[in-house]
């Protein structure tokens, strides 16, 4: 074979393989399908969509969620939970209020700009949480790396901000006129329903930071179907429709080869 | 594969990685990645670590001075004043510490800053009953060695001005402590220590009341001749009050002394008509009350008290560039109703972190010129009114863009010289653009270099192989290397291209020569046609 040929190859190996990263990735906050810094893509987790097929006993961690669930969903959250599962809902937006009043919990996301002072970083909304109680999923944690995460009411407190901590109302970085400091509760517990006002805790850029958090979080299945961690990108969601169907996954592969197949069979001929 | 169709596909190939990664390459994240966040969260790697103590260190902080109250109270009330001087020194370095950290952190505005201002008075009071601890006993010893006459009086006198401090004093103190002990509750330090200091100190004075009891002078003591008024009995910063009185029996000339808060504030003498007087403007003192008391020699006068409110203050500020790195911050600092803030510290926080430091002059204006790095920058003038009767105040943010240093010319130079050389080296080597044929050297055979003409019999073989001969004899002909194939030789030698591309087809394709076709191959072959 001609050098040419092989640099074109080469050539065309990189452009595609380029492209199969710009198409099949995405910026979106959370997303699954997010690479970077900000999004989940190396959580180490199982998508579940079905939300009646959840495993008994494990846990679910339902991540920045942002659709409803049908009273159908939610009638299987709440068997999940009667039969021993533990769900984590991390949300940071009070988008996970309607569920908790339809699993009955007492628990309540307040939605803020938590900062302060007690902090290893120059960010004010960067600092650290205190584990206040025992719990699995805190064992040998002591402190959170929070990321601007929201006040949570009600429930039992797990994890706690410094007493050096104020809702920024005026996002000036700055404890201001009308703004005081105080404790704030970002997770609390409800029997086995956790909930955590922080769930950029899961991003890419913040795994690193709460290396024992996420080690005790596993195994965990997560809600692929009513959180940010999809995706809106139409090629990926094909290709996700795709995965998720084997037949589908052999007709392409079947048309991938047939070509080839063709090629070779012509020249033996 | 054709050489202009790999082109092509090369340079398609090319623009598509080209534009995909235009998208991202123009994205300054890809070099200086800083401070990246978005309304849900921050990216930690670009985010600047800093020092944790200093948020950490402040509740620790407050516990140890609110356990300096309790410590000093205790060694005042037992008289250990060499203990207690050194306690008052460690407790004054620890509240400068807190004031320090109150910038710092910019707690101006929350209830820390109270904190501060209340431990600022409590050190300040604990300065005062010491010292007048220490001048009661030693008029306790004097009113032992001198039984009667005016020095009596004038003990009497003296001890009586201090009962009066010390109780007012006190009281202050006593009713500083519940808001006091109430935000350090709130942040979880311990004042218990605090709260005994309030009842330890009123024993301290409560033995000063009965000393003077003792000597029946607490409450029907005899007026003394030096009096002492104040007008009016309040004031804000920038306000001036008279301090004046008369001295029944002075001499005209004699020496008086004002005291304002245990420190001599002003020396005067009386007049023709035995008064005197001291207008007194209102500076760096805190807002509550201060006591005040005259001595003529050994004659003291009662105590008497004024207010210092606090005041609003206005802190404005200017930004001009200087040049590339410098801009100048100017500003005034004054009163809610106008006056100018004189000799007073300002703090300029460089992006909401670095503090720099100037002062007002005395027509309360600050100028300090800061040199910054070339970008955007924000600046805010801000006054802590630590030890003035006046509340904190803070500009305007400023937001300026600093030019920064020029680029260097360097490197462009740099890039230049170094493009000259390298044409100079690549014209004295030979730019392979202008001799492609030196890449290659066998890419052009002249035809003329091998002119031997092989033999070639080609009668009753099968046309394929004969078409074979041809181009062999041909290929030899020409002085191409065996190794060449068809298409090879095609390139190498363009005047027989048609030949080549006929024989690949022959040898490759399976096609079969006419007789016709490999006569006209061997005359080209042979060289006869």
């Amino acid at each position: 074979m001609q050098r040419e040929t092989w640099v074109v190859i080469l050539v065309l190996l990189l452009a595609g393989g380029a492209l199969y990263l710009h198409i099949t990735t995405t910026t979106e906050e959370f997303s699954r399908h997010n690479i970077g810094w900000n999004g989940t893509s190396n959580l180490p987790a199982e998508d579940v969509r079905d939300l009646s097929r959840l495993d008994p006993g494990s846990t679910l961690l339902i991540l920045a969620p942002d659709r409803p669930f049908t009273a159908a969903e939610v009638g299987y959250l709440r068997a999940f939970l009667d039969g021993g599962g533990r769900i984590i809902i991390a949300d940071e937006e009070g988008a996970a209020n309607p569920l908790l009043v339809d699993l009955e919990s007492e628990i309540r996301v307040r939605p803020g700009n938590l900062s302060s002072l007690e902090r290893d970083y120059a960010h004010p909304g960067l600092f650290k949480g205190y584990v206040v109680e025992n719990d699995t999923l805190f064992a040998g944690v002591e402190t959170v790396l929070l990321n601007r995460p929201a006040a949570v009411e009600g429930g039992e407190p797990l994890v706690e901000t410094s007493v050096f901590t104020w809702d920024d109302i005026d996002g000036d970085g700055h404890v201001g006129e009308g703004e005081t400091f105080g404790r704030r509760v970002v997770c609390a517990r409800e029997g086995n329903l956790i909930v955590l006002g922080d769930a950029s805790l899961f991003i890419n850029a913040m795994l690193p930071e709460n290396t024992k958090f996420i080690e005790n979080l596993q195994p965990v299945q997560i809600d692929a179907v009513h959180s940010r961690t999809g995706s809106r990108n139409p090629i990926i969601n094909t290709l996700t429709w795709i995965e998720e169907r084997p037949p589908a996954v052999a007709a392409l592969a079947a048309l991938a080869i047939l070509p080839v197949a063709w090629r070779f069979g012509r020249k033996r001929e | 594969m054709r050489p202009r169709a790999s082109h092509i596909i090369l340079a398609a190939a090319a623009v598509l990685l080209i534009l995909l990664l235009a998208g991202e390459a123009v994205d300054p994240v890809l070099y200086a990645a800083e401070n990246i966040s978005t309304a849900a969260h921050a990216d930690p790697s670009t985010i600047e670590k800093r020092s944790p103590g200093d948020a950490a260190s402040v509740v620790p902080l407050m516990d140890e001075l609110l356990g300096h109250t309790g410590t000093l109270a205790l060694t005042i009330k037992v008289k250990d004043y060499e203990s207690a001087e050194r306690d008052l020194a460690r407790y004054s370095e620890l509240s400068s510490q807190f004031d320090r950290l109150v910038v710092k952190l910019d707690l101006s505005e929350t209830d820390i800053a109270e904190f501060q201002k209340s431990n600022r008075q409590n050190q300040e009071a604990m300065a005062a009953l010491l010292n007048d601890s220490q001048r009661l006993d030693e008029l306790k010893s004097l009113e032992i060695e001198v039984l009667d006459g005016d020095q009596r009086m004038a003990v009497i006198y003296e001890g009586e001005a201090l009962r009066q401090k010390m109780k007012e004093t006190y009281t202050a103190y006593a009713n500083r402590e519940p808001e006091t002990a109430r935000i350090a509750t709130r942040y979880g330090a311990n004042a218990t220590s605090y709260e005994e200091s309030v009842d330890v100190l009123d024993e301290v004075v409560g033995a000063a009341e009965e000393w003077q009891e003792g000597n029946g002078t607490s409450s029907g003591a005899p007026r003394s001749p030096l009096t002492i008024s104040i007008t009016p009995r309040e004031g804000r910063y920038g306000e001036n009050l008279t301090i004046n009185g008369t001295y029944g029996g002075g001499i005209p000339g004699t020496p008086v002394t004002i005291y304002i808060d245990s420190r001599i504030a002003r020396n005067t003498t009386l007049d023709g008509n035995a008064t005197y007087e001291y207008p007194y403007r209102i500076g760096r003192v805190l807002a509550g009350p201060h006591l005040v008391y005259a001595t003529a020699a050994t004659i003291f006068s009662e105590v008497t008290t004024f207010d210092v409110l606090a005041a609003d203050t206005n802190i404005s500020l200017a930004v001009v560039e200087v040049n590339r790195t410098a801009v100048a911050c100017t500003g005034n600092l004054t009163t809610e109703d106008g006056r100018p803030v004189l000799e007073a510290p300002v703090l300029l926080r460089v992006d909401g972190e670095t503090l720099i430091s100037t002062e007002t002059d005395g027509n309360g204006t600050y100028a300090r010129t800061l040199v910054l790095t070339g970008g955007e920058h924000t600046i805010r003038a801000e006054f802590n009114a630590a030890g003035y009767p006046l509340n904190s105040s803070r500009s305007q943010v400023e937001t300026l863009q600093v030019r920064g240093e020029g680029l260097s010319p360097f490197p462009f130079i740099a890039a230049i010289a170094a493009a000259l050389g390298a044409g100079w080296y690549i014209r004295r080597r030979g730019l392979p653009e202008e001799h492609p044929v030196q890449e290659e050297p066998d890419i052009e055979p002249p035809p003329e270099i091998a002119e031997t003409v092989p033999s070639v019999e080609i009668e009753g073989l099968p046309p394929r192989e004969a078409a074979t001969l041809l181009f062999r004899a041909l290929r030899e002909r020409l002085g191409i290397p065996a190794s060449k194939t068809p298409r090879e030789c095609a390139r190498l030698a363009p005047d027989h291209a048609a030949f080549f591309e006929r024989y690949e087809r022959i040898r490759y394709a399976g096609e079969v020569p006419t007789e016709e076709e490999l006569r006209s191959m061997e005359r080209e072959a042979l060289g006869r046609g």
